[in-house]
């Protein structure tokens, strides 16, 4: 055999072996991501854009402002900036909008429910007492629950950890597409980060542990 | 009788080459632990570098990206279809370490900062990391599966070649 067709054999022969790996590879890596219980689920659009959805004025009457009005001693007298997140026609509100949300919650007509779109790891970490757990990846586990409390609440105030974390606008657009109204849907961008940072306080483990983190002082 | 000095170049070279085997082997089956652990946190990463435009194709890039990684580390372990392997951790390595350079290109230029400053989770399963550090580990890494690709390291091979 001339040197030409032995190197061409001992090519075509490692082209082959890499094949073959290639193809093991490829069918272990769905199998063990179909047998996992955090595997991805392929069809899944984990990243909707919402650009469907027109924006819409924020209604009179489940907007937060309109509910600060509701109760003339409430210290809701700024006016709420409300704004559109990159056109998915969601609605912004600021730290200062979710802390009174927050303290006025106790109040009538004032029914604010908080969302945290984390993943669990970092909700048991610490979260805005009382907010429910809602992550936009693994939204049959959460969804059931969150449903029909976003339904019934007045205002729904959605969050993850804040800077560049866009889990707070995909849950928002999970939560709108399962048909909670964009009207009553807030997205709180500076997230947990920003609450903390402002020295707001923080429940550790699960929703309802009483286990809170004081503001320090 | 002294030993040849030759036959003990080779010697250590070919103890050299397991070592390095089995560290490529290792690292490969970290880092694609990692990712496989943690799919969703390897898929945001994997988003943006703007590759993949279709969430089909995305989600399947990072369902088995890791797992083809931890197989690649285990047959570079065991010493199974050594240069198969090798072959095909280049071809991986290639354009990652491409896509990680021209991702670092972006932010420097974003950022106003020089090149070596720059540091991000490229996705590769190490967390945030300088760029410079980056290039050079996936340069060596590119160096060792040459290495193992030109037929050295057929020491203590469960099966080198598969026929």
């Amino acid at each position: 055999m001339s040197v030409a067709a032995d190197s061409c054999a001992r090519a075509k022969k490692l082209i082959l072996e890499a094949l073959f790996v290639a193809v093991v590879g490829v069918v272990l890596g769905f199998t063990a991501n179909t047998l996992s219980p955090r595997g991805l689920v392929l069809s899944r659009n984990y990243f909707p854009d919402g650009t469907n959805a027109a924006p819409q004025p924020p209604n009179a009457t489940t907007s937060p402002r309109a509910a600060t009005n509701s109760n003339s001693s409430a210290p809701y007298q700024t006016p709420i900036a409300v704004y559109n997140i990159n056109g998915k026609g969601l609605q912004l509100i600021e730290c200062n909008q979710a802390s009174r949300l927050f303290h006025g919650r106790g109040w009538p007509g004032n029914l604010a429910v908080f969302i945290d779109a984390r993943d669990e790891e970092h909700f048991l970490e610490g979260h805005i007492p009382g907010a429910y757990q809602f992550d936009p990846y693994h939204p049959e586990k959460h969804l059931p629950a969150v449903l029909p409390i976003c339904t019934n609440a007045e205002q729904v105030v959605v969050y993850c950890t804040g800077g560049e974390c866009e889990d707070s606008e995909f849950a928002a657009i999970q939560l709108r597409d399962a048909g909670i109204s964009n009207q009553k849907l807030f997205v709180f961008t500076g997230g947990i980060t920003e609450w903390t940072t402002n020295n707001l306080p923080l429940e550790i483990g699960v929703r309802g542990s009483g286990n809170p983190r004081k503001p320090s002082k | 009788m002294k030993p040849d000095p030759s036959s003990r170049t080779r010697k250590a070279l070919e103890v050299a080459t397991v070592l390095a085997r089995w560290l490529l082997g290792a690292l490969f089956l970290y880092m694609g632990l990692n990712k496989a652990l943690h799919p969703v946190a390897f898929l945001k990463l994997l988003r943006q570098y703007e590759m993949l435009q279709s969430p089909m194709l995305l989600n399947s890039v990072a369902a088995v990206l890791p797992w083809f990684e931890v197989v690649c580390g285990l047959l570079l372990l065991a010493g199974v279809a050594v240069r198969g392997t090798a072959l095909i951790v280049i071809l991986m390595l290639v354009p990652m370490t491409l896509m990680v350079l021209d991702r670092a290109l972006a932010l420097q230029a974003a950022q106003a900062i020089l090149f070596c400053a720059v540091k991000f989770d490229c996705g590769c399963g190490a967390g945030e990391v300088f760029i410079c550090r980056k290039l050079f580990e996936n340069c060596v890494l590119l160096t060792l599966s040459g290495w193992l690709l030109s037929g050295h390291g057929r020491k203590y091979c469960a099966r080198y070649a598969l026929r």
